[in-house]
Order: C-alpha cells, then sequence, then structure tokens
C-alpha cells in the first residue's frame, strides 16, 4: 500500500544556505525526521554533513525542532511528521 | 612579483595570513578566514602555482577545509572534507595536518580520532588511507591531552612517517600500502612498560629533505621524577634517529626540560635543530623566561636562544605545529603562542620580535618563501 505523501519544509539556517544554493527553506516529502535527513543527503550531501556526522548522528550543536517541539523530546530521528510540519535546523547557542 | 613570505597563522577564531617582503621589514595581517573557528592545520602548497590550504574545526557543522589560490587573500571550502566511511563507526573530530602528497595535487590529511586521508585532488575528495587507519593497533591508540590526534606526515620517496598522540611512530615503505609502529628507543611515562612498542605520546616528528635518514622527535618527556611502576624515565623528551625512524636515542642532555611541543629543523643544516623547553606541569617557560634552545651538532650540545625575549613574567605556551622556519639565506623562526602572540627570531633565531601581540590562541603556524 502506497502511503500518502507528507509534503513538509525544512527550514534552513543563514550560515548553511551556501550548502544548498542560497535556498532558506526546501520542500520535500518525508513521513518522520530521519526521512527527512535522508532526502536531505540525497540533494544536498554538504547540507546533509553539516548537520550530521558520518555515523549519522545529528551533531552536537546543532538542533533540530518540529514546529515547535525539540526532536529530542519527542521520538528522536523517528519523530513522524505530518503535511505542513516545519522542521526547522537551529545552531546551538555555545561559544567562548 | 618579487619573492614574499607568506605566514600562515592558524588561531582558535580562525586562519589569519601574514605577509611581508623578503626583507621582512613589516607584516601585514589579513583574515580571519573560516567563519571564525578553530584550525589546527594549514599548509602552504608551492607545488606549481601557489595554493593554502587550512583546516576548519567547525563545532557546529563538523569539518572543513579551506582552500585559496590567491596567496590568502580569499578562502573557499573545497568540495569535501575527509570523512570515515559510512560503517566504520568513527566520526571526524578535527584535522591536525594537511601536507603535500607524490604528485602535484595529491594532499595527505591527518585527523582525530587517528587515521589517515589521501585526496588526488586538490582537496575536493577524499579517501582513507586503510594501511594507518585501519592498522591492527588502532582501535587500541588512546587520547592525549589533546585528543587522539594524527599530527605529523613525512613523506620521503616511498616513506610514510607518521607521528600519532598517543600511538607512536608508525612507518610505512611502500608509499603508504602498509605500516609498522617503529618506536625503538622512544620512550612512554604513563605506563608500567617503558619502552612498548607503541602509544607513545609523540608531540611532533621532524627532518630534513637533505638527510632523510635523520629525522628528530619532540616526545612528551617530563618523567625524570616519576615514582610510578617502572621508575624514573629521564630525557625521554627529545631523540633523534639515523635509521629512518627504526631506532631512536635521546639527545636532551643539556636542555632545562625534556618536555615541549614543538621541533623544527634548520632548512639549511640538518645537524641544527630547534626546541622550546617548557615545563611538563604547566606546560609554560621555565621561570617565565621564554627561550628557544638551538643545537648545531645533531643534538649533542644545547644554546639557550632569549634575546628580544622577556626575561621574566611570561609564561607561554607554544603548541605542536606553531612553530616554523622559512628558507631565506639566513632564515628566521616563528612561533604563536596560546595567548596569541606570533614571535619572529631572525638570524637562526638570534633575535627575537613579536611581530602580532593579541591574536586569539595560536594553534599552528606556517611559513613559506612564495
Amino acid at each position: 500500500m502506497e502511503l500518502p505523501a507528507t509534503p513538509v519544509t525544512v527550514h534552513v539556517p543563514g550560515v548553511l544556505r551556501g550548502d544548498c544554493d542560497g535556498a532558506s527553506e526546501l520542500s520535500l516529502e518525508a513521513p518522520s525526521v530521519r526521512t527527512a535527513l535522508e532526502e536531505l543527503e540525497r540533494r544536498y550531501p554538504a547540507l546533509y554533513r553539516s548537520v550530521c556526522d558520518e555515523t549519522g548522528a545529528v551533531r552536537r550543536h546543532v538542533n533540530l525542532f518540529v514546529n515547535t517541539s525539540h526532536v529530542r523530546d519527542r521520538e528522536g530521528l523517528d519523530t513522524a511528521l505530518v503535511p505542513g510540519d516545519v522542521v526547522w535546523i537551529i545552531p546551538a547557542v555555545s561559544g567562548g | 612579483m618579487s619573492e614574499r613570505v607568506i605566514l600562515c597563522i592558524g588561531t582558535r577564531k580562525g586562519l589569519f595570513v601574514a605577509e611581508a617582503p623578503k626583507t621582512r621589514g613589516r607584516f601585514s595581517l589579513r583574515g580571519p578566514f573560516g567563519q571564525g573557528v578553530a584550525v589546527y592545520a594549514a599548509l602552504i602548497d608551492r607545488r606549481g602555482a601557489p595554493r593554502l590550504y587550512a583546516s576548519s574545526c567547525n563545532p557546529f557543522f563538523g569539518m572543513k577545509v579551506l582552500r585559496s589560490t590567491d596567496l590568502g587573500k580569499t578562502f573557499k571550502e573545497t568540495k569535501a572534507a575527509p570523512a570515515f566511511p559510512k560503517d566504520d563507526g568513527r566520526a571526524l573530530a578535527n584535522i591536525w595536518s594537511l601536507e603535500a602528497g607524490q604528485d602535484k595535487k595529491d594532499l595527505l590529511c591527518g585527523v582525530e580520532p587517528a587515521a589517515l586521508f589521501r585526496s588526488a585532488d586538490g582537496g575536493d575528495s577524499w579517501e582513507m588511507v586503510d594501511g594507518l587507519s585501519n592498522h591492527a593497533h588502532a582501535r587500541k591508540w588512546q587520547p592525549g591531552a589533546g585528543g587522539l590526534c594524527l599530527h605529523t606526515i613525512r613523506l620521503d620517496g616511498d616513506r610514510v612517517h607518521v607521528g600519532i598522540s598517543t600511538g607512536g611512530h608508525y612507518l610505512s615503505e611502500d608509499g603508504g600500502r602498509t605500516f609498522a609502529a617503529s618506536n625503538t628507543g622512544v620512550g612512554a611515562g604513563f605506563q608500567p612498560d617503558p619502552y612498548p612498542e607503541f602509544g607513545q605520546c609523540v608531540h611532533k616528528i621532524a627532518g630534513h629533505k637533505d638527510a632523510p635518514g635523520r629525522l628528530y622527535m619532540q616526545n612528551h618527556g617530563g618523567w625524570a621524577n616519576w615514582s610510578g611502576p617502572g621508575g624514573p624515565r629521564p630525557d625521554i623528551g627529545v631523540l633523534r634517529s639515523d635509521d629512518y625512524g627504526k631506532t631512536w636515542r635521546s639527545i636532551a642532555k643539556g636542555l632545562p626540560s625534556d618536555f615541549g611541543f614543538p621541533i623544527v629543523v634548520h632548512p639549511h643544516s640538518a645537524d641544527t635543530v630547534y626546541v622550546m623547553p617548557l615545563v611538563p606541569e604547566t606546560r609554560t617557560c621555565p621561570g617565565g623566561a621564554p627561550a628557544v634552545w638551538r643545537s648545531e651538532d645533531g643534538g649533542s650540545s644545547w644554546t639557550r636562544l632569549a634575546r628580544g625575549f622577556p626575561k621574566r613574567e611570561t609564561f607561554l605556551t607554544v603548541q605542536r605545529d606553531a612553530m616554523d622556519v622559512d628558507e631565506l639565506k639566513s632564515p628566521a623562526l616563528y612561533f604563536g603562542t596560546t595567548t596569541g602572540q606570533l614571535w619572529m627570531g631572525s638570524d637562526g633565531g638570534e633575535d627575537w620580535s613579536c611581530l602580532f601581540d593579541s591574536l586569539p590562541p595560536i594553534h599552528c603556524v606556517k611559513v613559506a618563501v612564495v
């Protein structure tokens, strides 16, 4: 059975837009955060590599939100997406 | 265009490039390049049209490699940075070494966790060098305080020397296909066996292109008073090999401390070598009085070089890649400190002056005349 389409938007922070032809938002079909990242890896490998390391783990200083919820407070990369969701890629606040 | 001295200065906040005429009268500074993140490795590649490379250790978005084709006026990221294969299980934490390889566009890259990568296209794509990166010892190497880093790569025809902290010295004699630990005579002060097969905390290895069998090593010294199993291990910190790194012997006698990080060889004399002894506990200059020490007889005797440095209250630390020497007729040494000073020692280190005194903490310094 074919799964229903799940159109979502991925919001890209300014510092990473050079990795995706300058786009601030990317539209894609993804039923989960994991599949959204897999789609990013296919379409924009440099952007994916900035978000995830070689093991597939989200980098320590990168936060992923679905709408207003951090994915760590939901189901991590297995967090389900519904049509219209926005996945936000947001660098953590850290410095020194 | 007349020749210039180019300095690449890798700092905690990005890469700076300094440039001066051959007289070294005044250095101009540009930068920082690379998003203001830490730069631990740089390379001034003079094969053909000069290219500058630098690592850029972005704590947010991972490692990048920067490349400049206009002598450091602008930098762009290469198309890719080294990365472990997906099923390897390791993830790149830093780039510690960039070196020119055999062919015109070949690059070699040493990373953390310790592994070796090669690029055949000037840094746009990378492949892992299995013979070192998947060596039988690789999963037994341990990180030192700075991380498990492959920090030294030296090419000599089909010989490839690498230095790993803590892993020791590894030697390939087949162009990098296979590697063997080569640490006979290299001591370790932090484990019961004073001379293990591998696992030493090598800080840096240097040599001279005209004397490839001769190598110098700054090892992790400072164990003269150690009271653990096996007893004290004096003078294991500064070493020399005369057989392509197969065996090593101490040349530390005469130095105020056998602990330090960089070791540099004079461009016109394989017998002339420079170190910067530090107090092992604090990793700062003994007595708060900076000095570079030079041997002109291959390590048999040492001379203190301190003209121009403050004589007190100056507790500098110089990291393993933060000292280099140019190749002019009367060469100058350069070193950067973790407190952001860039010093130049004219006339082979006889006269020191501070070129820049308020840079971010400095990780690496590379110099070339182009």
